[in-house]
């Protein structure tokens, strides 16, 4: 929303405040400023030509004018306008030969002055209606207004200023100058919620014409089009009071009966952007006797718009609700300077205040014009206004700091609060419809008033505890830590996954959690695996390095029949290189949690079919191990997939400390002979199994690949706790073992 | 005539032992010289030749001279160890600039390290710190938190809808309703984590990206003790004192709202262009919580009030880093991410 500086300054008497302190101002105690723009032509001024000499030889004349702010200048003009006498506008440029004579300065077109598109002549102002053709536009945030409907007009703004600056406020309205006596048409709403209120005002003897330049000069310095005097009108009232107003002709419209209601199945309506809508009874439209005429709050029907013929109006200011209108225009897709405002819960009270400015502003826009009858109004019974009680011992907690009471009361006075003297204060109605009803927001208005600068911080006077803890979220701290200290760098990946990249691992699409509105087709759905995602990395990250290894931790989405899908959170870890990093991987497993052991598993489409392992701790599977499929990706790629909630609780954790040896252990290697494939990790569990109590540890040492077998050897380590063991129990342990695999078939190497 | 023969045969093996060439000659010296058949044996031998009135001062004179070869012997052979050893050293010379073996640690994302920087600052002001969920419902994401239905936050243009009516958190809020409804009062947590926000991807906008909610409830929670914790928080997160200030914001969740700004760290005020020439930088919202938020999630704000901010930990990595590129942080490329 652009706000002019010179237009607040019209309704605060005495703002001694220049426009950019007036913004920081404005940021610090009311809403966010995006900047100060100066408009208009730089340096321009008000000026008068005195005199006129024609160039020899040259359509340009020589012009002497008395400017506002230069003095005297001479100017070369080639405009067909320029005589002596007329009020224009001087823009200084520095002197510059025009025609063989020296030009200190120009006379400027509508355009050039930023009034209007009209550059055939120099602007020619009337003499009653002389303005100044510069300003400063102040423009805030609209976000920061979303709670604040009286801030959709500068009548509002100059009430913050006037607040701000202790300045005195003007109200441009005159409600005196409302025509009493009956309306000559009648307005209705068929429902009170949608529209709590309709008033509307008839005139004729219209010319439809441009509008003064003053207005024109307005309207485009806060960034709207100026159309002609009718329209510009409604816009320049909507602009300073937040009252959007429509203009009907009123002889293109069925009947003497405007009426506010839901759109019947099937009615359409042309709008003044010549698009045809089709309306559903969400959508509250104007009808006439006929159908609608306008799509209520939003935009205005083409058929009853105002033209060059127009000569009889009616002006509707009529007060709707913000949810029907947001969702009428969000349906329909048409965001107007009306459905803006509309949409922010505007005061029902202001409607008759807006027509009662619209005489006044008709007298200088369209000065033949003549009212017809009285105000047509229909309104539902308005509530009282709301009544908030403050205690000021209260509000100085809230704040952290005391308040007067004398400040309170003029700082809420001055925003148009009614203040009792004990403290019970009335909501304005421009504030009552959305923004304040507790006494929390009032803590606000004193606050930011007094300014929150004046508030020292504080510690607050609160006791000490210790925060409780969630082990999982320290477990996934432990677990990034240890995998970054092995060499993996994180990466995050998107939780949107394309269906084609789930089927590519085997998910299908129709069973995965959906985005109704994606950003893209290729992020339709939610990831129900990291590994897409990783697979993803591997392919991008092998284009410019030989080896790397990463990881993410993040949640699988996975559906469920009913209420909010399941979150999993997984690690998933890849390493890429030349060689395979499978078993490094089983290391890293290894060392996130306690009994963790691997087992062949049958593989995945993407999977290498014989380098794929299921995960296991504590005997239940927690994940995967694998290979990816070499027609998945050039080198070798493994990845480890764990489900971090499973393995959590199998979290390496000493419970009880084991008493350290005092006798020594013996040691003795046996090697065995196997099947190319007997898993090394069955021999040795059959070993250990084998090898009975007196087993400390047995560790793999090596093995010799043969041409269709394959020989192992292991250590053992074999002690008691409470004595030395003899070389003839060493004996016994070995050949317990020995005989018990020959037993089971194997042949070893003694 | 024997002492003759034994000065001699001192003389004789001290130029020898001075003589050897290396440990061995010098063992053969000692072997010959002092050895079970060596020339002062067989001197020693023929003692019992010698009148009994010369026999201890001849003892005497042998032993001053074993001992004179043996300390003559000792010196050498340390001198030869010492020799060797200094061998040893000067051929065991490594060129410590070739690179070190071994696998490289990694790094963790830089959002990452963020983040666990701030949860330790607040574990140790006692909050404690929440995870919630990514996919959420709109009580949870928007009524609870006094985002009524026809609040523009819950236009389809920014927000992820899934199918079953549920929806990707739009911010780390709702971790805070759940926290309300579950936690014992009075309480103190942090939310961090991934939100999504329905916006078209480009060099400062991403649909993902991590914020940090916290809240504070207590009994006598003042706008004064929420610029204390945010002050805190940002002179630890910039390693810096830092001067803020409050200004006006609207945010249903909170009453009254604010905009905490810092200011300019590259300028220090008087304005450039990272701050738009305002010397202000706009960094979280926050505010005392909504009277009508703690009622919906069954506290009496009669009795507990508090405060509630907001931290955007992606901003914050990119103003850290001076990141210009958002994309970098969900775009997995290890050049980007190894450099954190």
């Amino acid at each position: 929303m652009k706000f002019s500086y010179n237009w607040i300054r019209e309704m605060v008497d005495g703002l001694a405040v220049e426009a950019r302190d007036l913004e920081r101002l404005i940021t610090i105690r009311t809403a966010e400023s995006e900047g100060v723009e100066e408009y208009g032509a730089k340096g321009a001024c008000r000026a008068r030509v005195l005199a006129v000499e024609p160039i020899p030889e040259s359509h340009n004349v020589k012009a002497i004018v008395e400017t506002e702010q230069y003095g005297t200048k001479t100017v070369v003009c080639g405009a067909p306008n320029c005589r002596a006498g007329i009020e224009t506008i001087y823009v200084p440029l520095g002197k510059k030969k025009i025609a063989g004579v020296e030009s200190d300065g120009m006379l400027a077109s509508a355009e050039e002055a930023g009034i209007n598109r009209d550059h055939s002549a120099i602007v020619e102002m009337a003499v009653e209606q002389v303005f100044t053709p510069t300003d400063s536009i102040i423009e805030i945030d609209n976000k920061s207004l979303t709670h604040r409907p009286d801030l959709w007009g500068h009548y509002g703004m100059a009430r913050e200023v006037a607040a701000i600056t202790g300045g005195t406020l003007t109200d441009p309205v005159d409600v005196s100058l409302l025509p009493a006596g009956d309306a000559v048409i009648r307005v209705a709403s068929d429902d009170p919620e949608l529209c709590p209120r309709f008033s509307a005002l008839v005139f004729e003897n219209i010319t439809v014409a441009p509008s003064p330049l003053w207005l024109q000069f307005r309207l485009s310095a806060i960034g709207l089009n100026p159309i002609n005097n009718i329209v510009d009108m409604t816009n320049y009232i909507m602009s300073e009071l937040a009252q959007p107003m429509h203009a009907y002709d009123r002889a293109l419209l069925n009947g003497d009966t405007l009426t506010a209601r839901p759109a019947r199945d099937g009615e359409r309506v042309t709008a003044l952007n010549h698009e045809e809508y089709a309306l559903t009874p969400a959508n509250l439209v104007i009808a006439d006797a006929r159908g609608p005429v306008g799509i209520a709050g939003v935009i205005g029907g083409l058929d009853s718009a105002i033209s060059e013929r127009t000569t009889s109006i009616v002006l509707e200011a009529a007060n709707f609700n913000a949810a029907s209108v947001r969702k009428t225009s969000s349906a329909l897709k048409i965001r107007t300077d009306a459905s803006m405002r509309f949409e922010k819960a505007q005061d029902p009270e202001n409607t008759t205040r807006a027509l009662a400015r619209a005489i006044a502003l008709m007298r200088e826009v369209c000065p033949g014009a003549r009212l017809a009858g009285g105000v047509a109004d229909w309104k539902r019974e308005m509530p009282a206004p709301p009544k908030v009680r403050l205690k000021l011992d209260w509000l100085a907690r809230k704040l952290g700091r005391p308040v007067p009471a004398e400040e309170v009361r003029a700082i809420l006075v001055r925003l148009g609060f009614g203040v009792s003297d004990d403290f019970e204060v009335t909501v304005p109605s421009w504030r009552a419809t959305k923004d304040v009803s507790v006494a929390d927001d009032l803590v606000e208005e004193v606050g930011r008033m007094i300014g929150y600068d004046s508030i020292e911080p504080k510690p607050p006077a609160v006791l000490s505890t210790v925060p409780p803890d969630f082990p999982e979220r320290t477990y996934y701290r432990r677990a990034r830590g240890m995998l970054a200290s092995q060499g993996f760098t994180e990466v995050h990946n998107y939780s949107f996954l394309s269906e084609e990249q789930a089927a590519q691992m085997g998910f299908d699409p129709a069973a995965l959690v959906h985005v109704l509105n994606p950003i893209a087709a290729n992020q339709s759905v939610m990831r129900p695996s990291l590994i897409p995602g990783i697979y993803a990395n591997l392919v991008e990250n092998r284009k410019h390095l030989d080896s790397f290894r990463l990881f993410e931790i993040g949640r699988e989405i996975h559906r469920r029949d009913q209420g909010l899908p399941e979150e999993v959170p997984h690690l998933a870890a890849a390493l890429y290189g030349e060689e395979s990093g499978l078993l490094e991987l089983k290391r890293v497993a290894e060392a996130l949690a306690a009994e963790v052991r691997v087992r062949p598993a049958e593989a995945r489409g993407f999977e290498h079919p014989r380098r794929t392992a299921e995960v296991l701790a504590g005997g239940a599977v927690v994940g995967r191990l694998f290979e990816l499929h070499p027609s998945f990706i050039e080198g070798r790629a493994a990845i480890l997939d764990l489900d971090l909630r499973l393995l959590q609780p199998h979290e390496r954790r000493a419970s009880k400390y084991v008493p350290l040896r005092r006798y020594p252990s013996s040691g003795f290697d046996l090697t065995v002979l196997a099947p190319t494939r007997e898993l090394v990790g069955e021999l040795q569990d059959k070993m250990a199994a084998l090898a009975g109590p007196l087993l400390e540890r047995i560790e793999y040492v090596g093995q010799y690949q043969k041409s269709d077998s394959k020989s192992v050897t292991f250590r053992f380590t074999v002690g008691a706790a409470d004595r030395t063991l003899s070389s003839d129990e060493v004996g016994a342990v070995r050949l317990g073992i020995i005989e018990g695999m020959r037993r089971l078939g194997y042949e070893l190497t003694v | 005539m024997i002492e003759g023969s034994l000065a001699e045969l001192q003389a004789n093996a001290l130029a020898r032992i001075e003589a050897a060439r290396n440990p061995e000659e010098l063992e053969a010296v000692r072997v010959e010289v002092l050895g079970r058949k060596g020339s002062l044996a067989a001197v020693s031998k023929d003692m019992g030749k010698i009148p009994a009135e010369e026999r201890a001062r001849i003892g005497k004179l042998l032993n001053s001279a074993k001992q004179t070869l043996e300390t003559a012997l000792a010196a050498r052979q340390e001198e030869f160890a010492g020799q060797a050893l200094g061998a040893r050293l000067e051929s065991e010379w490594l060129d410590l600039t070739l690179p070190a073996p071994g696998i490289r640690p990694g790094s963790l994302h830089p959002v990452t390290q963020i983040q666990e920087e701030i949860e330790d600052l607040f574990r140790s002001l006692g909050f404690t710190v929440l995870d919630g969920r990514e996919v959420e419902d709109e009580y949870h994401n928007f009524d609870a938190l006094n985002i009524p239905a026809d609040h523009p936050a819950r236009d389809m243009q920014d927000t992820f809808w899934l199918d079953g009516g549920n929806l990707l958190r739009t911010h780390t809020s709702p971790v805070q309703v759940r926290g309300m409804e579950t936690l014992p009062l009075p309480l103190r947590m942090i939310a961090p984590g991934r939100v999504f926000r329905n916006e078209s991807v480009d060099a400062s906008h991403e649909h993902t990206f991590y914020q940090l909610e916290g809240m504070m409830i207590d009994r006598d929670i003042s706008v004064a003790n929420l610029i204390y914790f945010m002050k805190t928080l940002l002179t630890a997160v910039f390693r810096r004192e830092v001067t803020v200030r409050l200004r006006p914001g609207f945010f249903p969740f909170v009453e009254p709202g604010f905009e905490l700004d810092i200011q300019c760290l590259i300028c220090g005020g008087p304005g450039c262009p990272v701050c738009k020439q305002s010397g202000w930088v706009e960094l979280l919202p926050c505010g005392l919580i909504n009277p009508r938020v703690l009622r919906m999630s069954g506290i009496d704000p009669d009795k507990w009030n508090g405060f509630a901010f907001g931290l955007g930990l992606t901003r914050l990595v990119m103003m850290r880093y001076a990141i210009d590129d958002i994309r970098h942080l969900m775009g997995g490329d290890l050049r980007f991410l190894r450099q954190f």
